[in-house]
């Protein structure tokens, strides 16, 4: 039985459609059409930008304060090393032990 | 996995560019440099800001202490000089006390006049430069008994 256009238009008027929302849409997108044209790197790196954000961040980070500790180890070598130069010339307890 | 290690690669490149400008926005090469040349009175200068006319009145306090400096250094020489002669000559325990007694009193004078001249220096520099030069200097001076390098005879130059 074929029901009457009225009663159709009724039930697509009242259909309502709440699908959940899919938190990797775009991602699965993304993986469809990378293995239809063949996956390339700019597509990888969209595909996995959340996982390689996070993870130049942290490398990124830690290599700049890597860097900065390190100057300021090579820093406080140097002042360890002028001021011991400093104090022998200074200090006349250690000029009575090494003039002659 | 090609476009794995390729990123890889990428991040690590960029890590170490990070890493070498984090390092030379962090280094001191004025500091390293006096270092180098084990020059004391440019370390003065550049690691603790000294304007020209401050560096002037540090070298001309560093020259008047040289002086001091002499003096107390021949007189701690002579003192020892006489202890060690009291130790060849097996003396008695009581002139060996009093010759090590008279020595260590010559210490702690040139250990009191050290003091003296480095806080005098540091009052020529910022309050905050000073308590650093302080902080650096003072314990090497107060524990030269436990700090006094067996290799400073190497280091010396004079």
């Amino acid at each position: 039985m074929v029901p009457s256009s009225d009663s159709l238009s009724e039930a697509l008027h009242g259909w309502q459609v709440t699908p959940p929302a899919d938190p990797n849409f775009r991602q699965s997108v993304w993986r469809r059409i990378g293995k239809q044209a063949g996956v390339t790197w700019p597509a990888y790196l969209r595909t996995n930008i959340a996982v390689l954000s996070f993870a130049s961040i942290i490398v990124l980070t830690a290599a700049a304060y890597g860097g900065r500790a390190l100057a300021h180890k090579q820093a406080r070598a140097d002042r360890e090393s002028i001021v011991v130069t400093y104090l022998v010339d200074l200090d006349p307890r250690i000029q009575a032990t090494l003039r002659p | 996995m090609r476009f794995l290690l390729g990123t890889v690669a990428v991040i690590t490149l960029l890590a170490a560019s990070t890493g070498y400008v984090g390092y030379r926005m962090s280094c001191n090469p004025a500091l390293h440099a006096a270092v180098s040349k084990g020059d004391t009175m440019e370390w003065l200068r550049t690691d603790f800001h000294l304007s020209n006319d401050k560096f002037l009145l540090v070298c001309q306090l560093h020259d008047s202490y040289a002086g001091t400096c002499d003096e107390h250094c021949r007189m701690i020489q002579e003192a020892t000089r006489e202890r060690d002669a009291l130790l060849a000559a097996h003396a008695d325990r009581a002139a060996l006390d009093s010759a090590n007694r008279r020595i260590q009193g010559l210490r702690e004078v040139c250990e009191g006049s050290i003091a003296t001249h480095v806080r005098r220096v540091a009052e020529l520099m910022s309050p905050q430069d000073g308590r650093r030069y302080l902080a650096l200097v003072l314990p090497r001076i107060a524990n030269f008994d436990h700090t006094a390098a067996p290799d400073l005879r190497l280091r010396h130059s004079n």
